[in-house]
C-alpha cells in the first residue's frame, strides 16, 4: 500500500512540499469517452518531462502510413514505478489502448502498450474494487 | 626554485584548515547529503509485464472517470491543506481568475521553473566554506548560497529563483531571497506575487533529518506573511540514492489543449 502511494503522489505536483513538474489536467486534453486502439511499430521514445511521449507508425486498410503521438506520464514517475525507457519498445510492433485528443488530431493518450509475444507496460488508474 | 617551494609550504596549513570537517572548523551543522529520497524499485527487466500503478479510490479502471479521477488527487490534496496565503481582498477575485485559468496560463505548465518557494526543499546540499549549494534532481537546477556574510548582489537582474544570501543559527541554516521576477506562482490555485516578494527559508538540522520551511512575504498582495507547511526530510544513506540526470522539459501539449479543466 504504502509502495502504491509513493507513485500516486509522484503525479500529484507538489505534495507535502515535494517538488516534481507541474502539468496541466489530462481532461483538459483527451476524451475519455474515445477509447482508441492503435497497432503499429514504435518509431520513437521521448523520454522528457512533463510527459513521455511515444510516436508510432500506424499503417491504415490501403497501406497509407500515419504517425501518431502517444502522451503518458512523466519519466521520473515511470521510474518510481520500476518502468524505464527500455521498457517501452522502440522498432517492435505493438498495440497500445489510449483515448484520443479532443482535438481530433492524431495524438492519444497512451494506458496499455502490448508486446506481440503478449506482455505488456500498462498504466492502472483507478481502483479494483470500483469495478462494474 | 626556493621561492616556489616556500610558497607551497606556506599554503599547507591553509589547505589543512580548508578540509577540516565544517562542523568543527566554524560551528556549522552539516547539511551536506541527499535529502527525502525515496529508494527506486528495481527496473523492470525486458519482456517482463509491468503495471505503473495510480489508486484513484473509488474509480473504475476501465470507466469514463479516470481523468476526473487524476484531476481529484490534486483537488483533495488541496483541500485536505488549510495552510494557504492570504491575498488581500481586493486580490482575491485575480486569484480566482488565475486559478480557474490555471492550464493555460501556469507558467511552470510551460517548462519555466516553478521558482522560490514552490520548487519545495533541494533534493541534495553541497555544503562548503563559505558557500551552500542547492541541488533539484527533479529540474536540474541548481542555487548557489554564500554564507559568507556578503550582502545581497546589486547588480543582477529579477530572477525565478532570486538571489540567496544564508547564515547559521545555531543547527538551522537561515537563506534570505529577494530579487524575484514574478513569472512563478507559490502554488497551483492562482497564487500569484510580485516582484516584492521576500522569502526566508529555514532548513533545521536534527539528527539524520532536516524540517524545510519557506515564509513568503510580499506585502503588497498578501493580507500577512504566509509560511508553508513544515516538511521533513530524511538523509539518504544509500550511494543508488545519489540524484540522476532529469530528462529535460519538453512542452508539446499547449496546442492539443481546449478546455479549461483543472486540477
Amino acid at each position: 500500500m504504502v509502495k502504491r502511494f509513493a507513485v500516486a503522489l509522484a503525479i500529484a505536483g507538489v505534495v507535502g512540499g515535494t517538488s516534481v513538474l507541474a502539468h496541466h489536467s489530462f481532461a483538459a486534453e483527451f476524451d475519455i469517452n474515445k477509447p482508441v486502439t492503435l497497432q503499429g511499430v514504435v518509431t520513437k521514445v521521448e523520454w522528457v518531462n512533463p510527459h513521455v511521449y511515444v510516436y508510432l507508425d500506424v499503417k491504415d486498410a490501403n497501406g497509407k502510413v500515419t504517425n501518431w503521438a502517444l502522451s503518458s506520464l512523466s519519466p521520473g514517475a515511470a521510474r518510481r514505478a520500476g518502468v524505464t525507457r527500455a521498457n517501452f519498445g522502440q522498432g517492435q510492433t505493438v498495440t497500445i489502448a489510449g483515448y484520443h485528443a479532443k482535438d481530433s488530431s492524431n495524438f492519444a493518450f497512451m494506458r496499455k502498450m502490448t508486446f506481440a509475444d503478449g506482455h505488456s507496460v500498462e498504466l492502472w488508474l483507478g481502483d479494483d474494487e470500483a469495478r462494474k | 626554485m626556493r621561492k616556489v617551494l616556500l610558497a607551497a609550504l606556506v599554503m599547507v596549513p591553509a589547505v589543512a584548515t580548508a578540509q577540516t570537517p565544517l562542523r568543527q572548523a566554524q560551528g556549522e551543522a552539516d547539511f551536506n547529503g541527499v535529502w527525502g529520497a525515496a529508494p527506486l524499485p528495481p527496473a523492470a527487466k525486458a519482456g517482463q509485464s509491468v503495471r505503473w500503478l495510480l489508486p484513484l479510490k473509488g474509480v473504475d479502471p476501465e470507466g469514463t472517470d479516470v481523468f476526473k479521477g487524476l484531476d481529484r488527487i490534486q483537488v483533495n490534496n488541496r483541500a485536505a491543506a488549510p495552510n494557504k496565503p492570504d491575498y488581500k481582498p481586493e486580490f482575491l477575485a485575480k486569484v480566482k481568475e488565475l486559478s480557474d485559468k490555471q492550464g493555460v496560463l501556469d507558467p511552470a505548465f510551460y517548462c519555466k521553473p516553478q521558482g522560490v518557494p514552490r520548487m519545495g526543499a533541494p533534493s541534495q546540499i553541497v555544503q562548503t566554506p563559505g558557500q551552500v549549494v542547492f541541488l533539484y534532481g527533479a529540474s536540474n537546477l541548481f542555487r548557489m548560497i554564500p554564507t559568507d556574510g556578503r550582502p545581497h548582489r546589486a547588480d543582477a537582474d529579477p530572477s525565478y529563483m532570486g538571489d540567496a544570501i544564508g547564515r547559521f543559527e545555531g543547527n538551522t541554516l537561515v537563506v534570505d531571497v529577494t530579487n524575484f521576477n514574478d513569472d512563478t506562482c507559490l502554488g497551483s490555485d492562482g497564487y500569484f506575487h510580485t516582484e516584492k516578494m521576500h522569502v526566508v527559508e529555514r532548513l533545521t538540522r536534527s539528527g539524520d533529518t532536516v524540517t524545510y520551511t519557506a515564509t513568503v512575504e510580499d506585502p503588497d498582495v498578501l493580507a500577512k506573511p504566509w509560511t508553508t507547511t513544515p516538511r521533513q526530510l530524511k538523509l539518504s544513506t544509500s550511494k543508488a540514492d545519489a540524484l540522476l540526470e532529469a530528462p529535460p522539459c519538453v512542452e508539446h501539449d499547449a496546442p492539443h489543449i481546449v478546455t479549461l479543466d483543472h486540477h
